[in-house]
């Protein structure tokens, strides 16, 4: 009787990276039902459109290299790609917007560079940077948060916006404040007022925030935090890059604003604005683009966190997660070879 | 400040990085006692099963008893094997082994009788004994580790530095194997009198026996069993340490008693600390208590597809197959048969193949038990391996060296401090089988590291023998000098003349023949006396010596060259008086310029400098004889120029420093002939016919790349010519001399281009 040969071990965990995947984005739900409840229906269509034309266009490549298209569609990393995409970009921006990001991102950042596990850069930041540097208005069009909006888009208009039937004056309608203000983001908004000469303190009277925070953006960070936490409990993502990101963040904003409250944002502001929560449980903790190592990813983190608040504080863009993250990209290789756990057995350093 | 032993003494334990929770499934195979089964028809025993050179005690045919041994063995790494039950030796031939690959080792086939009676033993106790002898009963007992690396005890209980700690390692962390287990709950006090014999032979301050929390009957039982002991009271006790794998592993257990690392690449006496299996521990008490020799283990049969699973005391030598029967197997062709645990046990092709000692657990899992074979997906760098490592190295980054073949990177990432547990394997969400990979990694290493080492004593040999033979050179020639002075000095003065005469005749004979084959033009030259008649003769002597350079040039052998050019000169200093001797001069020299040439593209460029010298010595020698002040002066002065040209040459160029030399000298040899005969038609014909040649030299050397050269010999021959100019002849010559230059010169541009 002959038996089967294998190399040990016999076992394996059945926690497969597909199942990883979809349990990333089952945890990015909640901060896409706040961001919907706040900005209306536009995300979830950004988002659904995403995942079509990323489904699509990985399909058709690895058709094009010869590859299972089922296989690599079944593994959800594109999926994954296009949620954070779709969550990313402004919800009411034109529907070629997300077509084109979402190609880039599936096509040339990650499959032309060897698929799955071999992309060197984040492709939905990849993708957002592209998006951001040739579409700057459109990409900065933010909508206002639905409490503090002369008018919220229900379905149909968001439908009608993304595909290019509403008149650009009805859209330009929701992204009108009360007071009939146009509303960027807070940060945008802090941005803007402090090269104005105005104070932070001044800034954060206006509608657009709650005295503190950005309206609707800190309840949709809180339910990103929430998300990643639920992650880190499933184990699907370790805690260091995420922790890196927060504490460099906080730390860089809390000295900053001890030096000047007047013209700095505060460390709350920086915590629960724009991108902050969704990328560093979310966005930064992907493998693939990120270091290994348990120190070298609480320094990649770290990295990131540092950069954005340069950024942000000092920069062109109000938020900065996307640039941050690319950059980190880049360090990780060079992160990974320079920190290396010490081996059982080996002093360190050797 | 506690100390190591305080915190040992607490119970303290520390934290081993990395590690796994499989799924536990000991319940499988721990509820029941361990059992006997029925005997096996047929037993294999491996010859040399642990250790190396020894002979075998018994032949085929011979009637064993239980317990006989059947090799023996002299060196210190060997280890008796004993016949596992009476019977007959029926075989000793290659049979398949206890491996993945099955390859046939030199097995020893008993052909059981049934009655299972044992040899006479020699029980024994251990107060009486003195340290060497219980080691000598350990070893003659043939005990190995017993929880799978199967090392010889013997060795490891006669340390040669102080052990602090012993642990005796009850971890048992593979998710299926329950030997230990059961051993410890029903055999706990045999077990502690081997601790015993084990305190007595390396006297630790303390023995801490580890054992898993999922294991709490185990720990209860050896807990009593302590206090039943004899071993002195605080010396040893029992640590339960958490479930996680591989927390038995030899490094992993002491880092979480101790909180120390073995250093890489060294033992864990260095560290004061020694570790046995209860197995062995229970081993050594049955071989010197009793004197019983380890012919039989725990083994567990574990799995879906065994109908009572359990543990069983298991002869070494039982074929798996019949273990496989006897407990029910319904296993199927196809499945997976593991020996050892399902986290590092090794799957087994076939199951004609024997239990070893260091066999802890056959496992035969039904269709659904274990991981499926999946299809391996590409690593997302995820870092869950780097996670779960228990050595804490970097699985992925040896994965990645691994997979394209980079062994040395892999090395550089610590490769060799893996321990193989496969949690890394095991927590990999994309499917790798990263060690396998790692194991193809350090097999090409090991293989790299044995040719290196082959081809580093392969070069010493060589080196020796080279040694060898210029030695033993040296001794003949040594001894060959010594006989000749010996038959010197015993030679009369008369036989010495005898020798001498025969000698010069060789010589000369030798001579002769080497005159009559290459100096004709010689003889021709000498034997004409009239100016035309030498002129002609000199042609025909040039187009003979052309022709045998010609030939020459295909044959390396330039040496033959310088005999013959030799030849020629000498003859020519008994010419000299005359005029014509110097016209035979210039063509001797003009030819054996040609030879240069010829020589100047073989890479023996050492002979044809040493051919020149005694060439210009020989010209040199016949010139002051010839040549009047003016001319001599005229000559000096060329040769300074030339010198010159020579030395910018050469510093632009060292390397054309050879090739140059012939040239220079070719030069000079055309340079002197002309003032030396310039006062007579013929001469001034010669020196034409010198240049042409000179020309035609040039020609070939343009293909050459040191064009310099030409340049120079251009510009001495132009030098030259005014020290002919007193003559109309003369100057016409030079004319035509550097009309020939220029075309030479534009041919050489044109070659260039």
């Amino acid at each position: 009787m002959a038996f089967k040969i294998a190399s040990s071990p016999h076992v394996s965990r059945n926690l497969h990276t597909a199942t990883v995947m979809q349990r990333v984005i089952l945890c990015l739900l909640p901060g896409l039902v706040v961001q919907c409840v706040f900005f209306g229906w536009g995300t979830l269509i950004q988002v659904m459109l995403a995942i079509a034309v990323a489904l699509g266009s990985e399909a058709a490549v690895m058709k094009l290299r010869r590859r299972n298209p089922a296989a690599a569609l079944g593994d959800n990393s594109a999926m994954l790609t296009a949620v954070l995409l779709g969550v990313a970009i402004p919800p009411l921006a034109p529907w070629w917007l997300i077509v084109i990001g979402t190609v880039f991102a599936i096509v040339i950042v990650k499959q032309l560079y060897g698929g799955l596990g071999h992309n060197l850069f984040n492709p939905a930041m990849a993708a957002y940077v592209l998006l951001l540097i040739s579409y700057p208005v459109q990409m900065t069009s933010w909508v206002a948060p639905s409490t503090v909006a002369q008018q919220a888009p229900d379905l149909l208009a968001s439908l009608q916006a993304i595909f290019g039937s509403l008149a650009s004056s009805e859209l330009k309608l929701y992204s009108l404040g009360i007071d009939g203000v146009s509303m960027a983001t807070p940060l945008d908004t802090l941005k803007t007022d402090l090269a104005l000469g105005l104070t932070s303190s001044e800034s954060l009277s206006k509608p657009i925030f709650d005295g503190s925070t950005g309206v609707g953006w800190f309840w949709v960070n809180l339910a990103y935090l929430a998300g990643g936490l639920v992650l880190l409990k499933l184990k699907a993502i370790r805690w260091q890059i995420s922790t890196g990101i927060l504490v460099a963040l906080f730390v860089c904003a809390s000295v900053g604003w001890m030096l000047g409250p007047d013209n700095h944002a505060s460390p709350l502001l920086h915590l629960f604005s724009g991108a902050t929560m969704l990328a560093a449980f979310f966005i930064a903790t992907d493998p693939v683009t990120a270091a290994t190592s348990n120190r070298g990813r609480f320094l990649f983190g770290a990295l990131i966190g540092m950069l954005v608040y340069f950024i942000r504080t000092f920069g062109g863009y109000p938020d900065a997660f996307a640039f941050a993250v690319l950059l980190a990209n880049l360090c990780a290789p060079f992160i990974d070879y320079y920190v290396r756990p010490r081996t059982y057995g080996h002093r360190a350093g050797s | 400040m506690l100390t190591l032993l305080d915190q040992l003494d607490q119970g303290t334990l520390w934290r081993s990085p990395g590690g796994i929770h499989p799924p536990q499934e000991k319940s499988l195979s721990n509820t029941t006692a361990i059992a006997r089964l029925a005997l096996a028809q047929q037993y294999l025993v491996p010859v040399p099963q642990v250790g190396e050179s020894c002979t075998l005690s018994v032949k085929v045919g011979d009637r064993v008893l239980k317990g006989t041994p059947l090799t023996q063995g002299t060196s210190l790494q060997h280890l008796p094997v004993h016949a596992p039950t009476s019977g007959t030796v029926i075989a000793i031939e290659p049979r398949p082994s206890n491996h993945a690959s099955a390859l046939p080792v030199n097995t020893c086939v008993i052909a059981a009788d049934g009655q299972d009676s044992w040899c006479p033993l020699q029980p024994s106790d251990p107060a009486e004994l003195s340290q060497q002898q219980i080691l000598d009963k350990v070893r003659s007992a043939g005990i190995a580790g017993l929880g799978g690396a199967a090392f010889p005890s013997h060795i490891k209980l006669n340390p040669v530095s102080e052990i602090e700690l012993v642990i005796i390692n009850g971890v048992e962390c593979e998710p299926y194997i329950t030997s230990d287990d059961r051993l410890m709950r029903e055999h706990s006090d045999d077990i502690l009198a081997g601790i015993a014999i084990i305190h007595k032979l390396v006297q630790p301050q303390r023995i801490v026996i580890a054992i898993e929390d999922n294991k709490p009957e185990a720990a209860e039982a050896m807990t009593q069993a302590i206090g039943r002991s004899q071993l002195p009271v605080g010396s040893t006790r029992v640590t339960v340490i958490p479930t996680k794998y591989p927390s038995g592993g030899e490094k992993q257990l002491i880092q979480i008693i101790t909180g120390k690392e073995v250093p890489a690449g060294a033992i864990p006496a260095q560290l004061g600390v020694l570790v046995h299996n209860v197995g062995t521990a229970y081993a050594i008490q049955a071989a010197v208590l009793q004197g019983q020799p380890l012919v039989e283990r725990v083994v567990t049969v574990t799995g879906q597809s065994i109908g009572r699973p359990g543990n069983y005391w298991v002869p070494i030598g039982t074929p798996v197959t019949h273990l496989l029967e006897a407990s029910g197997s319904t296993a199927f062709a196809g499945q997976k048969i593991i020996v050892g645990g399902p986290m590092m046990g090794h799957a087994l092709p076939q199951t004609q193949v024997p239990v070893l000692k260091g066999t802890n657990c056959i496992l035969a899992p039904g269709a659904a038990e274990l991981a499926t074979e999946v299809e391996e997906k590409a690593c997302i760098r995820c870092g869950e391996c780097a996670q779960a490592c228990p050595a804490q190295l970097l699985p992925q980054q040896l994965f990645w060296h691994a997979k394209a073949e980079e062994y040395d990177k892999a090395a550089g990432f610590n490769l060799k401090d893996c321990i193989e547990c496969g949690c890394c394997s095991y927590v990999c969400p994309s499917d790798i089988p990263l060690v396998e990979y790692y194991r193809v990694a350090k097999s090409a290493l090991r293989q790299a590291a044995e040719d290196k080492l082959q081809a580093e004593r392969a070069k010493q040999r060589f080196e020796a023998r080279l040694q060898r033979l210029e030695e033993e050179k040296l001794a003949r020639e040594a001894k060959a000098k010594e006989a000749a002075e010996r038959r010197k000095a015993s030679m009369s003065p008369k036989d010495k003349d005898a020798v001498a005469a025969a000698m010069a005749r060789i010589q000369a004979k030798k001579a002769a023949t080497e005159t009559a084959a290459v100096s004709p033009d010689a003889q021709a030259t000498e034997a004409a006396g009239g100016n035309k008649s030498a002129a002609v003769a000199a042609a025909v002597a040039r187009a003979k010596a052309k022709k045998a350079q010609q030939a020459q040039t295909d044959s390396p052998a330039a040496v033959r060259t310088e005999v013959q050019t030799e030849v020629q000169t000498e003859v020519q200093p008994a010419a000299a008086d005359d005029k014509q001797a110097k016209i035979a001069a210039a063509v001797a020299r003009a030819k054996a310029k040609k030879a240069q040439q010829a020589q100047a593209d073989s890479p023996a460029a050492v002979q044809t400098e040493v051919q020149a010298e005694v060439q210009t010595r020989v010209q040199t020698e016949v010139q002051p004889a010839a040549a009047d002040d003016k001319q001599a002066k005229i000559a000096a002065a060329v040769a300074r120029a030339k010198a010159k040209k020579a030395q910018q040459a050469q510093a632009d160029n060292p390397a054309a420093v050879q090739i140059e030399a012939p040239t220079e000298v070719q030069t000079r040899v055309q340079t002197e002939v002309q003032p030396a005969a310039a006062d007579d038609k013929q001469a001034r014909i010669a020196a034409a016919v010198a240049r042409a040649k000179a020309k035609k030299a040039q020609q070939a050397q343009t293909d050459n790349p040191a064009a310099m050269r030409t340049e120079v010999q251009n510009e001495v021959q132009t030098e030259v010519q005014p020290a002919a100019a007193d003559d109309k002849q003369a100057r016409i010559a030079a004319a035509v001399a550097k009309a020939k230059a220029k075309k030479a010169a534009s041919a050489a541009k044109q070659d260039k281009e």
